[in-house]
């Protein structure tokens, strides 16, 4: 128990130098999406969903194939959680082996989906990434690929969302034993589970900017508890941690969805981009909590002994990140309230 | 070389190629790795995807697991925080014009104590994890500037050092059946194996 404090106490720091750092926000990935539906010989349906919500505006813009026109201006309206632009756009034969690129994508560490649908029901899809802002268009894409991207979008959803991995890491220093911590982590995945079906299928929808302080609430919760556990303390989250966990989890999962739901997502493929993006987000939860319990018998194996400031570190790392990101959420909150 | 042991012998040549090999001159290869998803994750895949950087900490790994817990310890923190420290120089002096054998040579001496399996004092092993990491921190810092990337990057870097030591020295200092100990010095030997590799496409690419 004491080395576990340890390793999330050294975890907890280096999450500490990353928001200090400023470079990483949690809740960075919320991909933008681009979709051209072919209507008529060289004429497209365009649907451009920027990526939004959060702390931080991401400016990225789509850079169509230089002979291509909107015959119809980009019609930009405001929707929950992205700003959308339609249009209509026509290329002098085909977009075939013409290149999309989105311009900006290259410093933010967002993804942009890009879709398109040919006549004829011919379907290619592409994840562009910051390391490769564009693709020339032409190859169809098997669902075995796309599937692929969907798997990938919630394992970077996870890797990316700090305060997600916080969270995990507050549960691991206040759960004691191993079947208190299957029940915990199992507990917050079925959670957060049900509320990422419940918004990606369009059931619910939780507003972006009070959901993020909420989910900085959770993990700021729990460092007094953690504070209490070593004090030798108890309480409800103590004696009972998945109970805390599933319901702080039905928070988090409404900020999983955040990374399925602003990319507007083809009705046919809600079931399967559901599905792989959840699996995405556990192999990513599991790899996480499997890393910070093999640190914890490495560490007993090399009998490390810490100082004691090292091991009431955690505890507080964990209360001040939250109470960092809870204020600073709040005041976005605030500031798009007025 | 009178009443060597042939392990010992074999060292020494190893030492004179490697002693050749970072004779010859050449710039430091920068080989970042970028993911998309920010310095940080950029500094882990680095270490992951780069077995230049890779294998050296590996086989510091193996060499302190097979010298004990107290040298295992020492290694765990004198090789991350020497890589850090001198990450942050390389990054700050940055350019830098290192030999292009250079990485051998911690490949070349690692890998073949840790074939040897010689028992050394845990200050030894400390020592040469500094080493190591002081190469291999100043290399990637430098890298760093010269690409224009975050110094953040290190941070990543370090984290996955510490991890990668910890985790493989526990597993080696974990007394176990015979072949195990073996497999370890197996595995040193590749390692030396590869760091004359190295010095050989070195030196003929002179």
């Amino acid at each position: 128990m004491m080395h576990r404090r340890v390793v999330v106490g050294l975890l907890s720091i280096l999450a500490l130098l990353l928001v200090a750092g400023a470079t990483v926000r949690a809740h960075e990935l919320r991909p933008g999406f681009l979709e051209l539906r072919e209507t008529a010989p060289g004429v497209y349906r365009l649907l451009w969903k920027s990526p939004a919500g959060g702390e931080s505006p991401i400016h990225v813009v789509p850079i169509l194939p230089r002979d291509c026109r909107l015959i119809t201006g980009g019609q930009q309206q405001l929707t929950p959680g992205a700003p959308v632009v339609r249009g209509t756009l026509e290329c002098p034969g085909s977009i075939q082996g013409r290149t999309i690129e989105i311009d900006g994508l290259a410093s933010t560490t967002v993804d942009v989906l890009v879709r398109v649908h040919h006549a004829g029901g011919r379907l290619e899809s592409h994840v562009l990434k910051p390391i490769d802002p564009q693709v020339t268009l032409g190859a169809a894409t098997t669902g075995w690929q796309r599937a692929l991207g969907y798997l990938r979008l919630g394992i970077e959803h996870i890797l990316l969302g700090v305060d997600h991995l916080l969270f995990v890491l507050g549960l691991l220093l206040i759960v004691g034993g191993r079947w208190m911590l299957f029940k915990t982590i199992s507990s917050f995945t079925v959670a957060h589970s049900i509320t990422l079906a419940i918004a990606t299928l369009g059931y619910a929808s939780a507003p972006l900017l009070p959901l993020n302080a909420a989910i900085a609430l959770s993990i700021l919760f729990l460092g007094p508890e953690i504070v209490r556990k070593r004090q030798g303390g108890t309480s409800l989250t103590i004696a009972q941690p998945w109970l805390v966990a599933f319901a702080f989890g039905l928070l988090h999962g409404f900020g999983f969805a955040s990374g399925l739901t602003t990319m507007g997502l083809p009705q046919a493929e809600i079931p399967m981009a559901l599905l792989l993006f959840n699996v995405g987000v556990e192999i990513g939860q599991v790899g996480f909590v499997g890393l910070i319990l093999a640190l914890e018998r490495s560490f007993r194996t090399l009998e490390i002994r810490w100082p004691r400031f090292a091991e009431a570190l955690p505890a507080y790392v964990v209360g001040s990140l939250g109470a960092y990101w809870t204020i600073q959420r709040t005041v976005v909150l605030l500031g798009a309230l007025r | 070389m009178k009443g060597s042991t042939p392990v010992a012998r074999r060292l020494a040549v190893c030492g004179l190629a490697t002693v050749c090999g970072v004779l010859v001159p050449g710039r430091a290869e920068a080989h970042l790795v970028t993911t998309g998803l920010g310095p940080v994750y950029d500094g882990i895949s680095h270490v992951l995807m780069s077995p230049d950087d890779l294998v050296p900490i590996l086989a510091m790994s193996l060499l302190a697991g097979l010298n004990g817990v107290r040298a295992s310890r020492m290694t765990l923190f004198s090789l991350t925080l020497a890589w850090l420290a001198a990450g942050a120089a390389g990054f700050f002096f940055g350019h830098t014009v290192l030999p292009l054998a250079v990485t051998s040579a911690s490949f070349l001496i690692v890998g073949g104590l840790t074939a040897a399996d010689r028992r050394l004092a845990p200050a030894v092993v400390t020592g040469l994890a500094v080493a190591v990491g002081l190469l291999h921190g100043w290399m990637n810092g430098a890298a760093i500037a010269e690409t224009g990337r975050s110094a953040l990057g290190l941070v990543g870097i370090a984290a996955t050092v510490f991890v990668c030591v910890s985790l493989v020295s526990a597993l080696v200092t974990v007394p176990r059946a015979a072949w195990w100990r073996i497999a370890v010095r197996v595995a040193g030997s590749w390692v030396a194996a590869i760091g004359l590799l190295m010095i050989g496409w070195a030196v003929r690419g002179r």
